[in-house]
Formats: structure tokens, sequence, C-alpha cells
């Protein structure tokens, strides 16, 4: 025990000279590690989970508005059992009469699509799946649009503050950022700011196993 | 007497399964447990090296497979230890001159005569492998605190997982080095055990005296003053059912790297004074 008397005591005057401040590689390997054995595990390539967070968002988008560039869609584990763990920011949520326009847009936007497809006489199935997507995005985008214009006072004031819907936030925070190397640079300055907050916990939390 | 079949396997080649075998199984023998290991890594057999016993073979397994003789005149008995021997693999064959039953055999008839028969197991996934885990009913994981074998050994404890006789599975880290580990330039043991989220049988500190012991033939576990031997020794104490704490490489490191750190400042400073 005296031992860690004394290693903490260094640490400490270490810590005072500034000596631990250096970029600890052996993160980054973690990180990478549990992306790839998730991978490796699941076969939910990044591709995949691209594809159901924009299906995802779609979906959600009926009901309310969401900050999507912030939604998160990760793979997660505690002990042997896996989870997707899915991190909603919503904005707003939608009146009823907002929510059915979106629901007639979406059927609207189907049907021209459907009806585009077999103008265009069905040449792949892959083909009319794609587009199908496409115009799901595409109503959820306009949807965004419309209801933003209506609501930008509102906005304002509720964008700083994003309501956050997290199924585990436990888990969030210790599960690898699947984004981080799958979606656009925008997205990860708005992450940057949640994340120090766990980073700071978890390197308190591998400290004191050590320690003690 | 029915003794355990243990099987030591990794996935990736060179993290030290060969090695850990020798050394276990020396330990045990020490211990006054009757060992038999088994090398199932047909043309590319290593232990009879680690053991000093590549001028002993007269039979291999593949010998015996093909009735040239019988079981028991295949096995080598240790130059020091009368408790411990080895089933050589054959040298000239490849992976294919055994087949899973064969060796499921052999296992059942040794683990009569025998408290532990190791088996070595080839690196890969492929039929070696499922050879070498046909007999066995334990499985010890051996990795490093490295990505890709980090990597493998889940692959292997997904493959173990999905065997119905393997029974139980435990970790085994090798080469691992505490400074490293310490300053966080490497995965530490808490890093790799809960990625793998395996039960950690014990951890091996790289130690140069592994390579001058195999230069001699010498399991180091025979070498009191090392500090990967009395690892070994405490792995083995283990698996017999003591209760033996896991060294505490890191903290010992942290410290003399602290001090280390702490002098080469003030030394640099007067210098460039």
């Amino acid at each position: 025990m005296s031992d860690n008397i004394f290693a903490e005591i260094y640490n400490r005057i270490l810590s005072l000279l500034g000596q631990n401040a250096k970029d600890e590689s052996k993160n980054t390997a973690v990180n990478r590690l549990r992306l790839v054995l998730m991978q490796d595990r699941t076969n939910l390539t990044p591709e995949i989970m691209n594809r159901m967070r924009t299906e995802l968002i779609a979906v959600l988008s009926r009901y309310v508005e969401l900050d999507k560039e912030a939604l998160e869609l990760n793979i997660g584990q505690e002990g042997e059992h896996m989870g997707l763990i899915l991190s909603i920011p919503v904005i707003r949520a939608k009146d009823e009469a907002e929510i059915e326009q979106a629901i007639k847009e979406e059927e609207e936007a189907k049907k021209k699509a459907k009806e585009e497809d077999s103008e265009e006489q069905d040449s792949d199935t892959e083909e009319t799946q794609e587009s199908d997507e496409t115009s799901e995005e595409e109503t959820s985008d306009e949807e965004k649009e419309e209801t933003s214009e209506e609501t930008e006072s509102e906005e304002e004031t509720e964008d700083k503050e994003p309501v956050e819907e997290e199924t585990s936030q436990d888990v969030t925070e210790e599960t690898p950022k699947v984004e981080e190397e799958t979606t656009q640079p925008e997205e990860i300055q708005t992450e940057a700011v949640k994340k120090s907050i766990p980073k700071i916990e978890k390197s308190k939390k591998n400290d004191n196993p050590s320690e003690e | 007497m029915t003794g355990r079949v243990i099987v030591i396997t990794s996935g990736k080649g060179g993290v030290g399964k060969t090695t850990t075998n020798a050394n276990i199984g020396t330990a045990l023998a020490r211990e006054g447990k009757k060992v038999v290991m088994v090398d199932t890594d047909l043309g590319l057999r290593n232990l009879d090296l680690l053991l000093g016993l590549e001028n002993r073979i007269v039979y291999t397994i593949v010998d015996v497979v093909e009735e040239r003789c019988k079981l028991k005149q295949a096995l080598v008995k240790d130059k020091k230890n009368p408790n411990l021997c080895l089933l050589a693999a054959a040298q000239t064959r490849d992976k294919s001159a055994v087949t899973e039953e064969q060796l499921k055999d052999i296992c059942d008839q040794l683990k009569e005569k025998f408290d532990f028969v190791l088996v070595d197991c080839p690196a890969g996934i492929e039929q070696g492998f499922q050879n070498a885990v046909a007999g066995a009913s334990e499985a010890i994981v051996v990795t490093t605190p490295e990505m890709s074998a980090v990597r493998d050994a889940d692959r292997i404890i997904g493959l173990l997982e999905a065997k119905e006789d393997i029974k139980s599975y435990k970790l085994l880290i090798n080469r691992y080095r505490p400074n490293m580990a310490a300053s966080k330039d490497m995965m530490s043991k808490d890093d790799v055990v809960e990625i793998l989220s395996a039960e950690l049988l014990g951890i091996i500190p790289e130690d140069t005296g592994i390579i001058t012991s195999t230069n001699k033939g010498e399991p180091i576990v025979n070498d009191d003053d090392s500090m990967a031997g009395r690892a070994y020794r405490n792995v083995a104490q283990r698996i017999i059912g003591e209760d033996v704490p896991l060294i505490d490489f890191e903290e010992e490191a942290k410290l003399s790297n602290k001090i280390k750190k702490f002098f080469s400042k003030f030394l640099n400073k007067g210098k460039e004074n």
C-alpha cells in the first residue's frame, strides 16, 4: 500500500509539472479495436449502419423535428449483451396536423415515385428501392425546411438546448462513436462538445483502479 | 483417473502458444502433476525445441495414428521431470495426416493416465485448429496486448463458444509490457479483458529471458529469478485451483517510470543550465 501512496504523490507532482499531457495511442487502439470487433461479430458494416440511420431519420421526422446531424446510432456492448444505442436530439415535437401533413406528403411522394417508376419501365428491383429511399429523404428534407420556416422564432430559443432523449446514457458514453469515421465533418463538431464530457469521466474511471 | 484436456490456442501466430504450453506443462509437472503435452502443429513442430527434446523423438503422433507404434512408445519423457511427457508432431506431414476423431481418441486415452493433457494448437482457424480442439474440454486463449492478436483472439473465442465440448475458456495475456501500459502507450490488461469479456487466467510480462531459455531448450519456469517464470508458475497454480493473486506489474512499472521521468527531468535541467 505504501507503494501506492508514493505513486500517487509522483502522479500529483508530475501532473503539476504538466508531464501527463501527451496523446495516448492506446485509446486509439481500444476504440479502433472495439469498432472492428463489433463489425466482425455482427456483420453490421458502416454502410448498413448509415443506411439504418437514414431510414430511422425518415421515420422519426414524421413525428418530431430532430437534429439530424446530431442523431447518433451506435452498436454498444455491456458485458456479453450487444445492442443498438440510438440518441435522438429532439428540437420540437410536431402537432397532429403537422404529423398528418408529413405522412400525406410522404405518401404522395411515394405515389409519384411509383408513377415515375412505371414510366421508366421497371428496369431493376434495386433501382426502384433506391429511388424510393431518395424520395423519402427528399420529403423529409422538404418537411424540415417548411416546418423550420414556420417556427423559426421558436427554434432560435430552443435550438441552443435541444432536448435529448437517450435510450441509455451510460452505455452511450462508453461505446465507440461509429459516426466518427462514417459521416460528414460537420457532425463531428457538434459531437465534440458532447464527447468531451464522457471522456473526462472515462479517464477518471481508468485511473481509479490502478491507484487503488 | 480422468485428467483435464486443455487446448492452448490463439488464432494469431507468434503470440506465444508453444512457449505457454512448454512453461505451463513444466510448471504443472513441478507441482507434482502428471502432464503430457501434445503438439498438433503437424509440419511445423516446435514444442520439442522449447523443451530441449528434439534429439529424443523416435515416434510422432502420426506414427501412433498410422499404427506404426503404440501410444505409450511415442511419449518422450522430459530430461528433468519424470512427470512430464511429450507427444511430438510429425515434421514431414501436413495437417491432414490426423483427423479430429483420431485426435479425440488419443486425448481420451491420454487422460486416463495423466492429470493434464495440454494440446498445442497451430495458428489459424482451419482444420489444424479444429483437430486440436476436438479432444479438449477446456481452452486457454493466448493473446498479446496488440490489436491484431486481440482481434484474432476474439474470433477464436467465438469459435470456442460454438463448440459443445469446450466447457470453459480463459484468457492469458502474453508479452505484456507494464511500462508501456502504465504510460498508456499500449493497451492495458483491463482493456484487453474488457474488450474480449473473458475470464483472465494470467499475465506474462515480456521477458528477454524467454529467448535465452529457448536457446537452451529449458523452459523459463525453471528459472526462479525470472519474472515471466514466476508469472507462469502462478498460472499453473491457478489452473490447479489455487487462489493466487495477479502480480501487479503495472504498479511496479508506473512507479519506476515516474521516478525515471522525474529524475531525468532534473538531470536535463541541470545539463541545460
